[in-house]
């Protein structure tokens, strides 16, 4: 049983679809990123896993679990985690308040404060302004803590869309190096959104190629980056099958 | 001549008054985006909790006759219970309608208890008498104040404060600012969004209650129509403090009482009957200055 199974996927906006019958699937502990142009789908494929986007049709289950049709706080209980785009952080609040929101679903309430811990020696900046406004964090910090924050709902399953967007290259490798290191510590399975295959070969993995709203490529993130098959998938070709 | 205290003593009651009805609905607003404009019927339907039910002339008091130790917590929790129940029955359905569909629902959710108690209790307003020995008036600072004003000031600190701790402090108030801020964030973080909001409704209940017993001691009347007019000033206070921002509503309704009490005591004579249009002329004034509300940091984003 794979961790995470998409089948079928629809979603759509009004008649406008955004998601075409689209199956995927994720193995445990697995690190899958998913790329193509704007427009392709990526960030409705994270909100319908979510359930922050509603489905049309298909279903998508979790260590066997149905998640479709539960609501978003139904399946972040299931163990589902999620960085979003744009990193959503709680301005108002302050550093730590934001890690602590997502611990409330927890049943191992005793094992929050390490936890906490353990986030502050992972982005040691974090630790130094625990008791700032969140909101005033440059971008880069902001990423860090929205990555702690999804961390603190201790999930089996994280997805991740854009961490790269709008931060200078060195501090998405610092983000990159995180989340790699994290996933090995933890056994989390990572679900990225990531626009460039060049990247994602660096840091390694699968990778999903998306086009309006189809699944048109899967395969290692190298053999993308090589090829340079997303730039067909970008300017529309045929329907690219790289090797499974 | 009213001296300065007790000018001072008149504002800041009568603002505690205005900023505790206008936390009430600043809350909800801020975890659902809805002006709940039935809120002004919760204060009434708490004070018609406190007379037995019926359509005679003269009030006969029921709840209001148990000592305060009970009393208070009683019609905390009743005002609580109604406004959950409210959102249970009616706003849950209407978590996907737009903003205007949730309002114009609170409006019909208002008749419909002001009606209920019209058929209960009839409609001519009637005298109470709570707590009267609270009118008694104290020296204090070269004023003759009533007691109940100093309590009023006091519990509005009080409520205000508790409110402040429970927002501060506690998981469910966490949860709540961070829903606030933004809701669908909040949920993919396992925040319940039931819990949440049945929350909301229970402070903002609990918060009417309290104006109730205020109001009731205060003018010793309890009348249908009653919530109408200090459901209208803490709206405007709420719209003038930042909708959704709850220091601003407390700041707003203080400030709206203040300057009500100023103008009633400045104006000349021949114009003093028409203060209330003075009073919105104020509003309109700062509507326009400052649109987005007096006390939004300049810092803060609109809301999607």
């Amino acid at each position: 049983m794979s961790k995470l199974g998409v089948f079928d996927l629809s979603v759509r906006y009004g008649k406008v679809p955004a998601l075409n019958d689209v199956t995927l699937h994720l193995q445990e502990g697995e690190r899958v990123f998913v790329s193509g142009p704007n427009g392709a789908g990526k960030s409705s494929l994270l909100g319908a896993i979510s359930g922050a986007v509603a489905t049309s049709h298909g279903r998508i289950e979790m260590d066997g679990d149905l998640l479709t049709g539960r609501a978003p706080e139904a399946i972040a209980r299931l163990g589902l985690s999620m960085v979003p785009e744009g990193r959503e952080i709680f301005g108002s609040l302050t550093v730590e308040e934001n890690l602590r929101v997502g611990t409330g679903l927890r049943r191992d309430r005793g094992a929050v404060e390490g936890d906490i811990a353990e986030i502050y020696d992972a982005f040691p900046i974090l630790g130094d302004r625990r008791h700032a406004s969140a909101g005033a964090l440059s971008g880069g910090q902001q990423q860090m803590l929205a990555i702690g924050r999804a961390l603190m709902t201790n999930p089996k399953l994280m997805m991740v869309d854009e961490p790269s967007l709008g931060l200078a290259p060195k501090i998405v490798d610092q983000v990159y190096d995180t989340l790699v290191q994290l996933q090995e510590e933890r056994g989390l399975t990572l679900l990225i959104v990531e626009q460039s295959s060049t990247r994602a070969a660096r840091v390694g993995g699968r990778m999903i190629l998306l086009r309006g709203g189809s699944v048109v490529g899967d395969g290692d993130a190298s053999a993308f980056a090589e090829k340079d098959l997303l730039s067909e998938a970008y300017f529309g070709q045929s329907k690219l099958e790289v090797a499974q | 001549m009213t001296s300065l205290a007790q000018l001072f003593f008149d504002a800041v009651s009568l603002g505690g008054i205005y900023a505790m009805a206008a936390l009430g609905i600043a809350l909800i607003f801020g975890v659902m985006n809805l002006v709940n404009f039935a809120h002004g019927e919760y204060i009434a339907f708490c004070v018609f909790a406190l007379i037995v039910p019926s359509t005679e002339a003269v009030a006969v008091m029921f709840l209001g006759k148990a000592p305060a130790f009970l009393l208070i917590p009683l019609l905390l929790m009743i005002g609580a219970g109604a406004a959950m129940l409210s959102e249970y029955v009616v706003f849950r359905h209407l978590r996907r309608a737009t903003p205007v569909a949730m309002m114009i629902s609170s409006f019909a959710l208002g008749f419909v208890i002001q009606n209920a108690l019209l058929a209960t209790y009839g409609g001519r307003p009637k005298a109470i008498s709570l707590w009267p020995e609270l009118n008694t008036p104290v020296a204090i600072l070269g004023a003759e104040v009533p007691l109940l004003q100093l309590i009023v000031i006091l519990s509005t600190l009080l409520v205000v404060g508790a409110l402040a701790l429970l927002l501060k402090k506690t998981r469910l108030g966490l949860e709540m600012r961070a829903a606030a801020e933004n809701f669908t964030m909040a949920r993919l973080l396992g925040v319940r969004a039931n819990v949440v909001i049945t929350g909301a409704f229970a402070l903002s209940g609990a918060l009417a209650a309290a104006v109730a017993l205020i109001m009731a001691t205060q003018t010793g009347v309890a009348d249908v129509r009653m919530g109408g007019q200090i459901m209208l000033v803490a709206f405007i206070a709420t719209v003038i403090g930042g909708l959704g921002s709850l220091p601003g509503a407390v700041a707003a309704g203080f400030l709206i009482g203040a300057a009500s009490i100023l103008l009633q005591a400045f104006l000349p004579l021949e114009v003093r009957p028409f203060r209330d249009a003075f009073l919105y002329t104020l509003v309109i004034a700062s509507l326009l200055l400052r649109p987005q509300g007096l006390f939004v940091p300049s810092s803060a984003k609109p809301r999607i």
